[in-house]
């Protein structure tokens, strides 16, 4: 067993000691590593296409169907299209990250997760990426799919605005989830139900197949709070500019600056919840053993 | 290479006290130890007495309520990263991990948390997979493994940071016969392939303490009871004579010796309250002096017990644990009525 | 000892037990599993959370539809509404009933790692998860009362009392909650042969047939393969029979010009026994198709080493 006679290093003091390069690199590669089982997951088991991409381009295909019956304006129709792409990422942000930390203290996973020399954050991350792959081929199947088969046709002039929006929309998604993982790891056996809780209230708040501006105040609470709301509201405005979505609602620009600031608040108050819950978890010594 | 000068493992009037109802729970108290870079230490005691929170504690998943405790120095309360970087450890009974997975791809994803490279990771991962003999599952599921292979698995996770220190629960827990010999080949085929490695066991195990550790503490409700090599240990009542007596008949049980003169402790190598089927029970009697042994026999005679077998034999740790404890060692310590029944000064 | 041993062999091991005791004992089974489920689903949380819970999911889902038909017909077609609202609350039924068992199996296998102690007792596997998801199902009926409360007393819905069918009423919601119940069965094999991570797809096939069942919007919108699927499920009788009931003069989600069922047969709008027949057929169908997907999932799981899995990943 030769492998057992090469040190790795040569002292424990030169073990313990690590540049802030080579933390940050650990913390990148626990980021990929943490994504490998999600990616290995869909590859081995490709079940999940049918249940995770055609049966939610159904799903929004269903809301087609309802403006179509009600006689809309074939804007409508463009907007359950975006609606029904975006909830991919929404979806995975609060099952595949919010509730996954809980799951994995119940797995036993965690408890190893807080031997090893890395954030939490890293896993969280991990786990979102691992995940996005499945969203964004569901959330492309949604909407170039809904495109083609119910005939959308967007109007885009600002389409740099429109990336970057998408692209802030997706951090603030994330670092949200990464704080409502700190919540439901807190929380315990409530997790499932506080996941389900956040899926049909917040698609209603954030005017998942109609402009959230019909919602009055309650849909200026949810511009400034969710960021689904915010990123969707956006995108729809840049996506149908001249449109009922571009009355009620800040311009994208401001939205856009809007969700700038919540990605910045949500990734410090992650990084704040997660020390915190280490804390608790070590002071406690309740958060990282199985629950009942 | 030489050794630091520090202590690999060191606690002063450690206490870890669990805030639960109705009562809370003093699961450390008050321990103070000293493990050498390079030794390998055991930490001996019954389920409860505190092993699995003081390695909690060495291994930055549980904060002492009150006193230190370092890790080559690094204060565990405050220098978390730097002792996760140099350790690792092993439970028994783990059944973390990705059933999904293949055993090669569940190490890999490890061996990302510990920062190695990608190609270095997968290197690392089978070699690591060819020392612990698990060269056949490499491609097979997590799931599907047995019990045995999978606490190979465990271990392969373990060394894949090379640890300075590397912490043991239970290890072989729950393996049968020969699962848990290569495990303990294994463990120590690894801390003599060079000079530094520091291993802290926890064990109920006897017979694995004895044949791993060069030095044993013997812990018991959170208490460190007693330190030593395991002979230094047995020497502690290797003054008094001990006896192992099998005895057909026994009804009234081993506490029917208590109090004859010259008998120190009296107990059953069960829980006393149920006799073998065929009705013998093994008796383990620690007697001032071989004299003392006259009056146990007639004792037994004028209770109508037959002496079966009786053997005098060397100490061992269990008695050493009934010597300090006055308890045999899987015996309820929670002051159970077993308790009385079973062991009796 | 002995009378203990005595009476245990007589009640519990008698080689000549009577297929009343076998009931006996299904029934037992059930109602333990459905105590354990509603423990499982009721302890975690205080009563409010609780309640909100249950009644948020299905509100906001109805919500979603009724701010639809609002942007577009700007606080008219209450007929729509009520439309609307029924088939949304009867859809938090749907939602508990496929997710009810699946979760079982997944929970039961990856959480609690007690399905293999489940499927080796003697009671069948199916009776033990439907006892377990009981909870959820009890769930989807507060959610689906307190939708159609909200849409009556807040979203304008035109209910009354004096033209409600309630024979109509009470047979189509035991006909259509047992058509849910087999759905939920063959979902819950369908889990037993996927990942953990399929904890979301119960809600994505129950999105995939609110397309197809008439629940939001009339059939006749859609293609008419599409049509015909729908014609095949019961949850669209189902849906239809209890909107007829509660709301005789609603619009019919299965007929109407450009229905397949209109060209089929001429007829504007099914009555009610057309409705009650077609929906116990479809029952029958799909009760007899999960019963015979469970056993052919429960073997396979047997033969691949499935029932004691975990793959989380």
């Amino acid at each position: 067993m030769t492998i057992f006679a090469r040190p790795r290093t040569a002292s424990p003091m030169e073990a313990a000691r690590w540049s802030p390069r080579r933390q940050l690199a650990t913390n990148l590669r626990s980021v990929f590593g943490r994504a490998y089982p999600r990616l290995i997951g869909l590859a081995r088991e490709p079940s999940w296409t049918f249940f995770e991409v055609l049966l939610p381009f159904l799903t929004t295909s269903a809301f087609v169907f309802v403006y179509r019956a009600l006689d809309a304006p074939a804007e409508y129709i463009g907007f359950v299209v975006l609606g029904g792409a975006m909830t991919a990422f929404w979806i995975n942000v609060v099952w595949m990250m919010g509730a996954q930390l809980w799951w994995e203290k119940d797995a036993g996973n965690l408890e190893l997760y807080f031997t090893t020399p890395i954030d939490l954050m890293s896993v969280l991350l991990g786990m979102a990426l691992g995940g996005l792959v499945a969203s964004c081929l569901r959330a492309g199947v949604v909407l170039l799919v809904g495109t083609v088969v119910y005939g959308v046709s967007f109007g885009v002039d600002q389409w740099v605005l429109l990336l970057a929006v998408f692209v802030l929309t997706l951090t603030a998604l994330y670092g949200f989830g990464m704080v409502l993982a700190s919540l439901f790891l807190l929380w315990g056996r409530e997790a499932f139900h506080l996941a389900q809780l956040l899926q049909e209230p917040v698609y209603f708040l954030s005017g998942l197949n109609f402009p959230v501006a019909r919602l009055g105040m309650l849909g200026a609470l949810a511009i400034s709070t969710l960021p689904l709301a915010v990123g969707l509201d956006a995108m729809r405005q840049l996506a149908f500019p001249g449109g009922v979505a571009t009355y009620g609602t800040p311009s994208p620009e401001i939205e856009a600056a809007l969700l700038v600031a919540m990605t910045c608040f949500f990734l410090l108050a992650a990084r704040f919840m997660l020390r915190t819950i280490e804390r608790m978890a070590r002071h406690e010594g309740r958060l990282t053993t199985r629950g009942d | 290479m030489s050794l630091p000068s520090v202590p690999a493992i060191e606690t002063r009037g450690l206490r870890r006290v669990y805030k639960t109802k109705p009562k809370p729970i003093v699961a450390l108290d008050g321990i103070d130890l000293e493990v050498a870079p390079g030794e390998f230490f055991g930490l001996l005691g019954p389920n409860g007495a505190g092993k699995t929170t003081l390695i909690k504690i060495l291994t930055t998943l549980l904060l002492p309520t009150t006193g230190t405790a370092r890790v080559f120095g690094f204060d565990v309360a405050r220098e978390t990263r730097q002792i996760r970087r140099l350790m690792n450890i092993v439970a028994g009974g783990e059944q973390s991990g990705y059933g999904l997975l293949q055993v090669r791809e569940q190490l890999w994803m490890f061996s990302q948390f510990y920062g190695l490279g990608t190609r270095e990771g997968w290197q690392r991962v089978d070699e690591l997979i060819e020392a612990v003999g698990l060269d056949e599952q490499r491609n097979q599921k997590v799931s599907s493994l047995s019990t045995g292979q999978r606490q190979k698995m465990n271990f392969a996770r373990g060394l894949l940071n090379d640890p300075w220190v590397f912490f043991l629960d239970e290890p072989t827990l729950g393996l049968d016969v020969s699962a848990a010999r290569s495990v303990r080949e294994l463990v120590r085929t690894w801390k003599d392939a060079l000079p530094g490695r520091t291993i802290l066991l926890t064990t109920h195990y006897m017979a694995e303490a004895e044949e791993l550790c060069e030095r044993i503490a013997i812990v018991d409700h959170g208490r460190i009871l007693a330190i030593g090599t395991p002979d230094e240990l047995k020497h502690r009542v290797q003054s008094e004579s001990i006896f192992r007596l099998e005895v057909d008949r026994l009804e009234r049980g081993a506490g029917a010796l208590a109090g004859l003169p010259g008998v120190v402790s009296a107990s059953t190598a069960t829980d006393g309250t149920t006799p073998a089927p065929d009705g013998v029970q093994t008796l383990n009697l620690i007697l001032d002096n071989d004299t003392a042994l006259g009056g146990v026999v007639t004792a037994l005679g004028s209770m109508g017990a037959q002496i079966v077998a009786l053997r005098k034999s060397e100490p061992s740790l269990e008695d050493v644990f009934v010597e300090l404890v006055g308890r045999g060692f899987d015996e309820d310590g929670a002051g159970s009525n077993g308790h009385h029944e079973a062991v009796a000064r | 000892m002995e009378p203990t041993v005595a009476a245990f062999d007589r009640h519990a091991l008698r080689a000549t037990r009577s297929r009343r005791d076998g009931w006996r004992d299904t029934w037992r089974g059930y109602r333990t599993a459905a105590r354990l489920g509603w423990r499982v689903e009721a302890n975690w949380a205080d009563p409010i959370l609780f309640l909100t819970y249950s009644v948020a999911k299905p509100l906001a889902g109805a919500l979603i539809l009724v701010v639809m038909l609002e942007v577009v017909s700007g606080g008219g077609a209450d007929e729509y509404r009520a439309f609307i609202v029924v088939g949304s609350a009867l859809w938090s039924f749907v939602i508990a009933g496929l997710s009810g068992l699946a979760m079982s199996v997944l929970d039961d296998r990856e959480r609690y790692r007690m399905l293999k102690y489940l499927y080796i007792s003697p009671t069948s596997l199916a009776v033990l998860l439907l006892g377990r998801g009981t909870a959820r199902f009890a769930m989807g009926g507060i959610g689906a009362a307190v939708t159609l409360a909200v849409g009556v007393l807040f979203l304008g819905v035109p209910f009354d009392p004096a033209v409600m069918d309630v024979p109509l009423l009470l047979a189509s919601m035991a006909l259509g909650l047992s058509g849910v119940i087999a759905l939920g069965v063959v979902f819950a094999a369908v889990v037993l042969q996927t990942r953990q991570d399929s904890w979301s797809y119960p809600e994505a096939v129950a999105g995939a047939l609110f397309l197809l069942v008439g629940a939001v919007f009339p059939l006749a919108v859609l293609p008419m393969p599409v049509q015909a699927l729908g014609l095949v499920t019961p949850l669209t009788w189902w849906v239809a029979a209890v909107r007829e009931a509660l709301f005789p003069d609603a619009v019919s989600s299965i007929a109407g010009p450009g229905s397949l069922y209109t060209r089929l047969t001429g007829v504007t709008e099914p009555d009610r026994w057309v409705l009650l027949i077609c929906l116990l057929a479809t029952t029958v169908l799909v009760t007899l198709g999960a019963m015979l997907t469970f056993r052919v999932s429960e073997r396979r799981a047997k033969d691949r080493g499935l029932i004691d899995q975990t793959t989380g990943t």
